[in-house]
């Protein structure tokens, strides 16, 4: 049997959380993350099956300075994996862990990560969605043959998949607010 | 002070106070890691990603400011604005702490 396996897998823009999970429920079953790359490609390799928590930091200026913010990782017992599309992944064993720890320690530097997603990948998406997908919607529609009903369908499909990813992130920017109880 | 200061940073979280207290003394990030851990008995654990971010912000500010590096880690020490954010944080602190006993005598 190979020990090495590629894993398909989609989250959107603000489901580090679940991300973080199902990185965490492979390793409990003997796959550790080794590589991850664009657009969904997670490479596993075969290891002891443990509880170990996975998290995902966004800090472009982390990555400007990457042996300094490794390190700073790696003095508190993070492992640095990859990074992918400006998220770096760290684990950490829960072994060797006195409790419950993530590379956050208060809701504000959650909601300042939240935030550095949000400039970095949301204001993209927004313009993205304003400057190409909705003006192309209306292009499609006026013509009346085969092609551009199947673009019209592309465009609809991709509209509803920037709605959801919108409605996501601000959820999860409502949710972490409301923890703040700010 | 500009009210963009004031407003990020009076009141500030614990993550953010601890930080300017240790940086009256050049430090990097995971001595100060280390020296809050002591400090508070091993009841506040700073974590990476909140102190990366924070040094980074906090540099960014203005209220500390790069000294040097030394094995890959970044020293730090406290500025001129830092140390007015500070002092009006332990003023702050300490109003709290003298009604407490205020009130609770």
């Amino acid at each position: 049997m190979s020990n090495r396996k590629i894993k398909l897998a989609f989250f959107t823009i603000a489901e580090w959380e679940r991300e973080q999970e199902w990185l965490m429920k492979q390793h409990r079953a003997g796959w550790e993350l080794r590589n991850a790359t664009l657009p969904c490609f997670y490479t596993f390799e075969k290891c002891k099956p443990e509880d170990v928590v996975y998290q995902l930091d966004y800090n472009k200026d982390g990555l400007e300075h990457k042996s300094e913010y490794i390190q700073m990782f790696r003095d508190c017992g993070w492992e640095y994996i990859t990074d992918m599309a400006g998220y770096s992944y760290f684990r950490k064993p829960v072994s060797e862990m006195n409790e419950k720890e993530e590379i956050f320690c208060d809701e504000d530097s959650r909601i300042d990560m939240l935030e550095r997603v949000f400039r970095g990948r949301m204001i993209p998406c927004i313009a993205i969605f304003f400057l190409i997908i909705i003006p192309q919607l209306f292009m499609q529609a006026v013509w009346n043959d085969v092609t551009h009903h199947v673009l019209f369908g592309v465009y609809v499909i991709l509209l509803v998949m920037y709605v959801v990813m919108f409605i996501k992130f601000g959820l999860q920017y409502m949710q972490l607010k409301r923890r703040m109880g700010r | 002070m500009d009210a963009h200061i004031k407003k990020v940073y009076i009141p500030m979280t614990e993550t953010g106070f601890y930080i300017l207290l240790c940086l009256q003394e050049e430090m990097h990030g995971y001595s100060i890691v280390q020296k809050v851990e002591a400090l508070t008995g091993g009841e506040i654990r700073l974590s990476p990603g909140t102190m990366y971010g924070s040094l980074s912000k906090m540099e960014k500010d203005g209220l500390i400011g790069f000294v040097r590096e030394e094995e890959k880690r970044k020293i730090y020490r406290i500025t001129e604005l830092g140390r007015e954010v500070l002092n009006l944080e332990m003023a702050r602190i300490e109003r709290l702490y003298r009604n407490l006993k205020e009130v609770q005598s």
